[in-house]
């Protein structure tokens, strides 16, 4: 009996464990980046207060780990497979509200955010809904975001569907609405006025979505199948072949779109700007966590899949607890790094 | 696994042929007159910061601030396409003075920064044209008559309204986003009181919503009454999209 309740016990704190430990490490770097960052106060003008100064990058990063969640929980049924519906669906059933609720959470960041992103350009005034409503109308980034909110409530809603249909509602559907929320996100950052300006923005949007399939998928697969040996052996795998891509389009997209932004933007030259400028350095933070990212995510590849796919334990939770966290903090620099200022 | 990739790859089309609003980059200053730094030996009537594209409509502002701190800006500064301008009062000589500016960058970005230029003693107080040497990047006429300030107002005016048919309204948007919440606030409630809670299929879990009160009361009611009873909440979501 004790057995049992330990064997239940355990896939739950793994799960929170997991999670925790992804969303502590995005604030935490998303705040200390965004202090590094900041642009310093320059007499005369008036500089948002420090509700919107912290505000702004918290709800910014919590909406990215929405929109993770949203992206991993959605996969899950893809990876799990449609096979042995009888083994799956147990998980399933938990998977899918959460699902939606992430999907709320993503679409009230992304307004909350349009709300941080007025109140930082009117410095001093509780934004007014005519001042959200003259941002959204005039700039691309408040549109961006509130495409990115219409998303994530379709999400939510065939996500209803598929709590109330199971998976008679087609899991693919659900993934790409998901990722199609994910692309106005780009918009939200840095941009080029150059011919290279479209492959760049689709650089990005790979980066966008490589990244969240990466992250969302390893989460929900060691949080929700880690449990359960036999599924495990089988979905593993299947995630492991779909984050080597996504860890090769990831670092290539990130480094073509970081140098080529400070290339193509005037008064940049570029070696020297990698370590002079916020942009630069942030672009070195970020390279070195994906670098940091390669030997944990070879170990679980190379030493422990064999051993998963015999179905013999492993310490699968721990190295996927200290890969999240690498990646939460460079989700957490990313929010900063869409704000530096490049030259 | 094909599938998946099959998804993947549709979606990378997408980012592909929905091309992600308009080529909108990130601005940055290229020129000024004064120009940082400088030394000017006649009081400026205007202070010009140019950038090196279109700045946005709207949100530009200018400080200047001598060494008192006191602000020396004549009204707000007016943005006439990478253009971003403000009048001065007459500024006494022998100072140094600072100009600060934030710009919203075309890509949506606030831009701050700032610069400095010094006025010599002998400075004249208000007349005279600045002979303030212009910077490379700005064209010499910004800095003088009426008709020039009109004209980057009318300037102005069109951008704001160029700029506004170029993003398109966001009246509609607000709509359908209210709509979507109102519709997505009852098909929540419906669902989650409907479907039962998944605390059969993983025992010894305990069930996530304790309503064990309304759940006969919500068994026993018809179809009808479920509209009516989800009617407040969705009500309730439409303040908050309003709000925010």
């Amino acid at each position: 009996m004790s057995v049992a309740a330990a064997s239940l016990a355990r896939p739950r704190t793994g799960g929170r464990l997991l999670a925790g430990a992804f969303g502590v490490c995005a604030v935490v770097a998303a705040v200390a980046a965004s202090t590094f960052t900041a642009q310093e106060a320059v007499p005369g003008i008036p500089m948002p207060g420090p509700v919107v100064e912290v505000g702004l990058p918290v709800v910014r990063v919590l909406l990215d780990l929405a929109a993770v969640a949203v992206v991993g929980l959605s996969l899950l049924p893809k990876l799990l497979g449609f096979d042995t519906p009888d083994r799956t669906e147990p998980i399933l059933l938990r998977v899918r509200p959460l699902a939606v609720i992430a999907a709320w959470a993503w679409a009230i960041c992304a307004l909350l955010t349009i709300v941080f992103q007025t109140a930082e350009l009117n410095p001093g005034v509780v934004p007014t809904f005519g001042m959200i409503a003259a941002y959204v109308g005039t700039v691309g980034t408040g549109q961006g975001l509130l495409f990115s909110a219409a998303c994530a409530l379709a999400a939510a809603g065939i996500g209803l569907m598929a709590v109330r249909f199971g998976e008679k509602v087609p899991a693919e559907l659900r993934i790409i609405v998901a990722l199609f929320g994910l692309l106005p996100i780009p918009v939200t950052g840095h941009a080029v006025d150059s011919v290279w300006h479209d492959p760049i923005m689709v650089s990005m949007e790979i980066h966008v979505m490589g990244s969240a399939a990466w992250t969302g998928g390893l989460i929900a697969t060691v949080a929700f199948v880690g449990p359960h040996r036999d599924l495990l052996a089988v979905t593993l795998p299947k995630f492991s072949r779909l984050a080597t891509l996504c860890l090769l389009l990831v670092g290539l997209s990130g480094l073509v779109t970081g140098l080529g932004t400070m290339a193509l933007t005037p008064g940049v030259t570029l070696p020297d700007a990698i370590v002079t400028s916020h942009y630069g350095l942030l672009v070195v933070a970020k390279t070195a966590l994906v670098a940091a990212l390669v030997p944990l995510a070879a170990h679980i590849r190379f030493r422990l899949l064999p051993a998963i796919r015999t179905g013999r334990a492993t310490a699968l939770v721990g190295w996927a607890v200290a890969e999240v966290s690498v990646m939460g903090l460079a989700y957490g620099v990313a929010v900063a790094l869409t704000r530096a200022s490049i030259a | 696994m094909r599938r998946l990739l099959t998804v993947l790859l549709l979606a990378c089309v997408a980012a592909v042929v929905v091309p992600p609003y308009a080529a909108q980059a990130h601005n940055v200053l290229v020129g000024s007159d004064p120009r940082d730094g400088a030394t000017l030996t006649a009081a400026p009537e205007r202070v010009t910061l140019v950038f090196d594209q279109a700045v946005r409509q709207g949100y530009a502002q200018i400080g200047i601030t001598g060494a008192d701190g006191s602000s020396w800006a004549d009204g707000d500064a007016v943005v006439a396409a990478e253009r971003v301008s403000v009048k001065l009062k007459p500024l006494p000589g022998g100072g140094a003075y600072v100009v600060g500016y934030r710009i919203l960058s075309a890509d949506g970005h606030p831009v701050t920064g700032k610069l400095t230029f010094t006025l010599a003693p002998a400075a004249a107080a208000s007349p005279a044209p600045a002979r303030a040497t212009p910077d490379a990047a700005a064209t010499p006429g910004t800095a003088s008559a009426p008709e020039a300030v009109a004209a980057s107002d009318a300037a102005g005016a069109s951008g704001a309204a160029a700029e506004a048919a170029a993003n398109g309204g966001a009246g509609m948007a607000v709509v359908w986003i209210v709509g979507a919440l109102v519709l997505l606030a009852a098909g929540t409630a419906v669902a989650l009181r409907r479907t039962p809670p998944p605390a059969p299929a993983t025992p010894g879990t305990p069930p996530p919503t304790p309503t064990a009160p309304a759940a006969p009361d919500a068994a026993s009611t018809t179809d009808p009454a479920a509209p009516g009873a989800t009617d407040s909440t969705g009500a309730a979501e439409a303040g908050e999209g309003v709000r925010a």
